[in-house]
C-alpha cells in the first residue's frame, strides 16, 4: 500500500517535470526560430503618444533614488505628457529629502510622502497610493534601483495602440554582474527568464508575465480592478492574471531594456526569492480555480497559466520525488520506477536557474551575443539546490500561516547599495 | 573480489574527474572572467549605453566655461586680422 502510494507520487512528480521540460524546449525552439524574423512585432503608430504616469516606489533608497530621478529628467518622451511620481514610502533615511529636490527644477516630477502610519506596508500599498495621484492614460513603474533607457517610455507605450493590451513588460538587465558569483548567477537566470522565456510566451500567444517594474498598464483597467491587491506579496503576478481574466493581455517588449541591481549575496537572494515564492504561491491559490473556470482564456493560455502558477511548487516536488524515489529503491520497487530515475537528473537540471533550464539560459546568452558567461551554467546547480530549500521553507511558512490564520504578507525589502554600475565604469 | 576492487577504483577516479570536468570551466570563468560583460542597452539604434555613469551637469558646465575663458585668452593674444 505504502509502496503503491510512493510510486504514484513519484510517477506524478516525474510526469510534471517532463511536462515543464517539454514546455521549455518549446520556448527555446520558438525563440530560435523567431529570432531571424521580426523578433517582437507590436502594433506601431507614430502618432500614438498617450499621457504617461511613472510610479517610483522607494523605501530607504537614498543610495539610488537620485540616479533614477535624474534619469527621469533625461527621458526622451515629451515631458508635457509625462508625470513622474516618486513615492517615499515612510523612509527612515534621506530618500524623501533627495526626491524633494527634483520637483523644484522639473514640473513634471511630484513626490508623495507616506508616513509610518500610512506607509511601509509593502509595494502594492505604495503603488495604490501613487495610483490615486496618477493622471496618465498609461501607468509605468520602475523600482528605485533601476536605470532605464532614455527612450524606454516610447518603446513600452507603443504596445498599447492595440486596445486588447492591458499591460506591458520590458526587459531588466543586470548591471552589477561582475560584482561576484551571486550576481553572475542571477544574470544567467535573468537571461533565461527574459531573453527566452518571456519572449517565447509573447511570440506563442501565451501568458507573458508583468514583472511589477520596467513595465506598465492601462490606468483604467487597474482602477476597474480596484487597484493592486495589497494582501499579495507579488502584486505583479496577481495583476498579470487579473488582466487576463478580465479579457486583456500582457505584451513583452524585449527591446525596452532597463538596468537593475541584482542581489549580491546569498542572504539577500534568500530573502528576495522567499518573498517571490510565497507571493507566487498565494497567487496560485487565488487564481487556479479562476483560470480553470475562465471563459476569456483559450486552451493554450489556460495550460500555460496553470504551469506558470504552479512553477514555484516544482522545487518542492523534486524534493518529494527524490525522497519517494530513494525509498522505492530501498524497497526494491518495480523496474518502471527504476527506469524513471533516469529522468531525475535531467529534470533536476531542467528547472535550475529560477526555473529556466540550462539549455534555455545557454541559448539566451548566445542570442545576447555573450561569449563566456555560459561557462558558469554548471554553478546554477547550487542555486537550484538553494531554491529547493527556499521554496520548501516558503511553502511550509504559507501552510503554517494558513493554519494559524496569520498574515501572509510580511514584506521583506531588498537592500540596494547603488554601486551597481561598477562594470560599466570599468 | 578483484572486479569489485576495480569498480571501486574506477568510481574513486571517475567521480572527482566528472566533477572537475563539470565545474572547471565555470571556475576558470569565475576566476578570470573573459565575457564581454552585461548587455549595453541602447537608445534607438546608434547610441550605446556606456554613458551610464550619472552626468554631473555642474562639472560639465565648469569645464565648458573654463574652456571658453581659455579660448578667449588665446584669441586676445592673436594679432588682429582686420585691415
Amino acid at each position: 500500500m505504502i509502496i503503491a502510494a510512493l510510486e504514484a507520487v513519484f510517477l506524478f512528480a516525474t510526469a510534471l517535470m517532463i511536462a515543464y521540460l517539454i514546455r521549455h524546449y518549446i520556448f527555446t525552439l520558438a525563440v530560435l526560430r523567431r529570432n531571424k524574423r521580426d523578433r517582437n512585432p507590436v502594433a506601431a503608430d507614430a502618432n500614438y503618444e498617450p499621457t504617461v504616469s511613472i510610479l517610483l516606489p522607494a523605501r530607504d533608497e537614498e543610495k539610488v533614488i537620485e540616479r533614477l530621478l535624474q534619469r527621469m529628467t533625461e527621458l526622451t518622451y515629451p515631458h508635457h505628457k509625462l508625470q513622474v511620481i516618486a513615492i517615499d514610502d515612510a523612509s527612515s533615511d534621506t530618500t524623501g529629502n533627495i526626491a524633494d529636490e527634483f520637483p523644484k527644477r522639473h514640473s513634471f516630477i511630484e513626490v508623495l510622502h507616506r508616513d509610518e502610519k500610512t506607509g511601509g506596508k509593502g509595494k502594492a500599498a505604495a503603488m495604490n497610493a501613487g495610483l490615486k495621484l496618477a493622471t496618465g492614460e498609461i501607468v509605468l513603474c520602475f523600482d528605485a534601483d533601476y536605470y532605464p533607457q532614455r527612450d524606454i517610455v516610447e518603446k513600452l507605450v507603443r504596445a498599447f495602440v492595440d486596445p486588447s493590451v492591458g499591460a506591458v513588460q520590458g526587459r531588466p538587465v543586470v548591471w552589477n554582474e561582475a560584482q561576484n558569483a551571486v550576481t553572475r548567477l542571477v544574470t544567467l537566470e535573468r537571461i533565461g527568464g527574459y531573453r527566452v522565456d518571456q519572449e517565447a510566451r509573447d511570440n506563442l500567444g501565451l501568458i507573458p508575465q508583468f514583472g511589477g517594474t520596467t513595465g506598465g498598464f492601462r490606468r483604467s483597467i487597474l482602477e476597474d480592478l480596484g487597484g493592486f491587491d495589497e494582501s499579495m506579496l507579488t502584486e505583479d503576478t496577481d495583476l498579470t492574471f487579473q488582466i487576463y481574466l478580465a479579457g486583456f493581455k500582457v505584451r513583452y517588449v524585449g527591446d525596452a531594456e532597463c538596468y537593475e541591481e541584482a542581489v549580491d549575496n546569498w542572504k539577500a537572494y534568500w530573502r528576495q526569492r522567499h518573498r517571490w515564492t510565497r507571493g507566487h504561491m498565494q497567487v496560485c491559490f487565488k487564481h487556479t480555480p479562476r483560470v480553470l473556470r475562465s471563459k476569456k482564456l483559450n486552451a493554450k493560455e489556460k495550460i500555460d497559466g496553470l504551469l506558470l502558477l504552479h512553477v514555484y511548487f516544482m522545487p518542492v516536488l523534486t524534493l518529494v520525488a527524490s525522497v519517494a524515489g530513494v525509498s522505492l529503491i530501498i524497497a526494491h520497487s518495480s523496474q518502471l520506477i527504476n527506469a524513471l530515475w533516469l529522468f531525475m537528473p535531467l529534470s533536476f537540471y531542467s528547472i535550475i536557474g529560477n526555473f529556466a533550464p540550462f539549455f534555455e539560459i545557454g541559448i539566451g546568452a548566445y542570442l545576447d551575443g555573450r561569449t563566456r558567461i555560459q561557462w558558469l551554467i554548471p554553478l546554477l546547480l547550487f542555486a537550484y539546490l538553494y531554491n529547493v530549500l527556499i521554496c520548501t521553507k516558503a511553502f511550509l511558512d504559507l501552510c503554517v500561516a494558513k493554519i494559524l490564520r496569520r498574515s501572509q504578507s510580511d514584506w521583506a525589502k531588498t537592500h540596494h547599495v547603488g554601486d551597481g554600475n561598477c562594470y560599466i565604469e570599468n | 573480489m578483484i572486479s569489485n576492487l576495480i569498480a571501486i577504483i574506477i568510481i574513486i577516479i571517475a567521480a572527482p574527474t566528472l566533477i572537475l570536468i563539470t565545474f572547471l570551466p565555470a571556475l576558470i570563468e569565475l576566476k578570470k572572467p573573459k565575457d564581454g560583460g552585461p548587455r549595453r542597452i541602447t537608445v534607438g539604434i546608434s547610441e550605446v549605453g556606456h554613458d551610464l555613469p550619472i552626468v554631473n551637469m555642474e562639472e560639465e558646465q565648469k569645464f565648458d566655461s573654463s574652456l571658453v575663458q581659455t579660448m578667449a585668452k588665446v584669441i586676445s593674444f592673436l594679432p588682429s586680422l582686420e585691415i
